[in-house]
């Protein structure tokens, strides 16, 4: 299919409004004047925090802030192109979401409309409804999409608002109310988890900052509780089970209480906000090699301070040429990233897009399922102690996070790490995720499954880890499956055992040797 | 002026008894299922009908007393605005007999209500059945904004503390009907209450306490289940619904969930 962009206008606009007192009046000293202020302060009061709060809109990630303007500018222009604003939704086809609609096909083309075959049972069709061809001559109109102008349920006549040229033929395709599912989604993200996952899926939300651990960030494309292999996306069945049943130990509640309309709608919504996000970010990571601000300024220091001792010691002959400044740096990156812009740009969205699109797709595929090979080791004293023997083996490695009694309290939260990619050490001692923030590894004694405590959903976190965080996944390589069940029976056993059963570090020792 | 004040306080009386009339036929009553479509909500657990018929008796009390003040206030008003300048006055104030007359009655009312309810307090805390006597289904913990639900497996008992083999749900709660069960109501973290509005039953959760609830529903369907305390800012979203099934589908749901709980994931290869 051709890469369209369909905007989605809004038909009801979630503002979110962030209710906040603020006292800008200061009583006048005067008593003649009291009883008036008072009463001012009083209304005053009474209606601060009233009236539409600010327009929600897709924040910028910070890398985006610290290209040189014009790239800012080009990225937020492709953005607001390709996904659009949260009042006015654009769906851009490229992605492997579910915008949603009714498809149907035209059986018979008459004066005046059509005679429509629609795949599932005869849907509710509203007036004004978009109505987008998909194939036949109407198809692929850049300038507006029809809507439903009438519609007989009976005789299934459509006709529609808009030109009637060019009329389409028997067997051309449409849909109806398309992007509905986004429309929905929005709606239900706005009114239960803009709160904390922030309007654009940045996890900033107004409550966010009072939550540990901090809601999620959609823009990595990461998500951590998944049934498919390490490398790929989570399927639709993940998010809707994680926003279904919640995660324990979190603050993310169950939404049991959703219809199932809403929580398909909604599970689209993060997908398709999760696009967005990595679509920025790869974006970013493409254009802050050559064109950040930021990277400039510090290059240019360096090469300064640089320039400036060698200055003090260097003869007079061979003085070093001076260093550009950071101005000219950013005026000569400035005439690059035009040309580049117009040469380079639209290949490298469109690489972008197509590489997002397939990942997404593929998570979805059969193969990157995670399917036990086996069943399930029966659960018995030998399997448990089996399971322990690797937990705490070199090969599965288990105790250095969790520690070796299971109470996440390995050698590995002692210490300092280094940051992925760079020479620098965190601040805190401990593990961190992906996002950059710590994180400890699960205490295994409380019986706290985040990510479900089917005995499968705890074999694919062994088989697969737990993406963005330091949790590596052991299936098909370090650990047969076999052996994962056998970690599974002792690690589910580990909530019921009050106090270790035999002096659990000689058996260490032995272990280890 | 005066007899504006005597058709203002009489005709506010007879609104607000109009609306109080009306209000059942329109679904603006008790939830529950309204008796045949019309008239006031019906409780759904024996104990949340005798509470609704303490409401009618206390509504039958108040609504004499609020007619009968509201008439005699408004034909003192009606009365004194219209007294001709030459007509004697009565003055009652400091009448002693009046005095003891209200007094009495409204002590005496109030006495009977106060020993009418305590039969069913008795009933609802430990007469019929003390909550710990019936059968524990489930124990209910509520966090912000969820509420966690542990059962003990087919045929087995609840524990106080969680067992190899319990059933888990969340933000649904499945019982049985028919016959009196309890739940242990727990929090892990503020105050919360459980509130069933259909069946009358409200408990709060009190953080360190474990608090058993019992109730029994009649008709096998499902139920708004709230919070009823202010938890946090969340606290509409805490939402759940209580699903009442019959004995035999009570034991059928509790074996496919627990199927599905332990599910292992593994598919046999088609041979």
């Amino acid at each position: 299919m051709a890469s369209r962009l369909i905007s989605i206008n809004s038909f009801a606009q979630t503002v979110t409004k962030m209710s906040c007192l603020r006292s800008p009046y200061r009583l006048a000293a005067s008593a003649s004047q009291r009883n008036f202020c008072c009463l001012a302060v009083g209304i005053a009061v009474l209606l601060s925090g009233c009236g539409p709060g600010p327009k929600a809109e897709f924040s910028l990630r910070d890398a985006t802030g610290e290209l040189i303007p014009a790239a800012q500018k080009v990225v937020k222009k492709t953005l607001d192109e390709k996904f659009g604003t949260p009042q006015n939704l654009v769906a851009w086809q490229r992605f492997p979401v579910n915008y949603g609609g009714v498809q149907g096909s035209v059986a018979d083309v008459s004066k005046d409309g059509v005679t429509a075959n629609f795949e599932s049972d005869l849907p509710a069709i509203h007036k004004d409804a978009p109505l987008l061809w998909l194939s036949g001559p109407r198809a692929g109109a850049k300038t507006s999409v029809d809507s439903v102008a009438t519609f007989d349920t009976t005789t299934k006549q459509l006709k529609w608002a808009g030109s009637a040229e060019p009329a389409p033929a028997a067997g051309d395709k449409f849909v109806i109310g398309y992007g509905g599912n986004l429309q929905t989604g929005r709606v239900v993200y706005m009114k239960n988890c803009m709160h904390c996952h922030g309007v654009a899926g940045d996890g900033a939300g107004p409550t966010a900052q009072y939550l540990n651990p901090l809601p999620r960030d959609y823009r990595l494309g990461l998500f951590k509780f998944t049934s498919t292999l390490t490398p790929e996306k989570p399927t639709r069945d993940d998010l809707t089970r994680v926003v279904q049943h919640g995660i324990p130990g979190t603050y993310m509640p169950s939404f049991r209480w959703l219809g199932d309309k809403e929580t398909t709608a909604v599970v689209e919504y993060i997908r398709w906000l999760s696009m967005r996000g990595e679509f920025e970010k790869r974006i970013d990571d493409d254009l802050s090699n050559d064109y950040s601000a930021v990277a400039m300024e510090a290059s240019a220091k360096k090469a300064n301070e640089a320039y400036q001792s060698a200055m003090k010691t260097a003869k007079k002959e061979d003085r070093p040429e001076k260093p550009k400044t950071a101005n000219q740096l950013t005026k000569a990156a400035l005439d690059e990233f035009s040309k580049y812009e117009k040469d380079d740009l639209p290949g490298v969205i469109n690489d972008t897009a197509t590489l997002l699109a397939e990942s997404w797709k593929k998570g979805e595929e059969a193969d990157s399922l995670i399917v036990p090979t086996v069943a399930r080791v029966t659960d018995n004293e030998a399997s448990r102690e089996r399971g322990k023997r690797l937990y705490l083996s070199d090969k599965g490695k288990c105790y250095t996070c969790h520690g070796v009694q299971g109470r996440g309290d390995g050698v590995a939260t002692e210490d300092f790490w280094k940051k992925p990619g760079s020479d620098e050490y965190y601040s805190h001692r401990g593990l961190h995720d992906t996002w950059g923030r710590p994180l400890q590894p699960r205490n295994l004694t409380l019986g706290q499954y985040r990510g479900g405590r089917r005995p499968v959903d705890v074999f694919r976190r062994i088989y697969a880890g737990i993406k963005g965080t330091p949790m590596p996944g052991f299936g098909r390589t370090a650990l047969k499956d076999e052996e994962i069940w056998d970690i599974v029976n002792y690690v589910m056993s580990l909530q019921f055992q009050s106090t270790p059963t035999k002096s659990i570090v000689t058996d260490h020792a032995t272990a280890s040797k | 002026m005066g007899r504006f004040w005597a058709v203002f306080f009489v005709a506010s009386a007879v609104i607000a008894v109009g609306l109080c009339w009306v209000a059942p036929s329109h679904g603006l009553w008790f939830p529950g299922t309204l008796k045949g479509g019309f008239g006031a909500g019906v409780a759904h657990s024996s104990i949340g009908k005798r509470i609704d018929d303490l409401f009618y008796l206390v509504l039958v009390i108040v609504a004499v007393t609020y007619i009968g003040t509201h008439a005699v206030l408004g034909y003192v008003l009606w009365r004194g605005a219209t007294i001709k300048a030459e007509e004697k006055v009565l003055f009652s104030h400091g009448s002693h007999s009046l005095e003891v007359i209200w007094t009495i009655v409204p002590s005496g009312i109030l006495l009977y209500i106060a020993l009418y309810q305590m039969d069913v307090w008795a009933a609802y805390r430990f007469k019929e059945f003390s909550p710990k006597k019936a059968e524990a289904v489930a124990e209910v913990t509520a966090r912000q904004f969820e509420w966690r639900i542990r059962y003990p497996a087919r045929g087995k008992t609840l524990m106080p503390t969680p067992q190899p083999d319990d059933v888990y749900t969340v933000n649904e709660l499945h019982v049985p009907t028919g016959r009196p069960v309890s739940i242990s109501l727990k929090t892990e973290d503020v105050q919360h209450a459980f509130f069933v509005p259909e069946l009358r039953i409200k408990q709060d959760a009190v953080p360190g306490l474990t608090i058993p609830v019992w109730f029994d529903v009649d008709e096998p369907r499902q139920y708004e289940m709230v919070c009823a305390e202010l938890c946090g800012w969340g606290h509409y979203k805490m939402k759940a619904r209580l699903i009442a099934v019959s004995d035999e589908d009570f034991g059928a749901w509790k074996d496919k969930a627990a199927l599905e709980q332990f599910d292992d994931g593994f598919k046999k290869p088609a041979e």
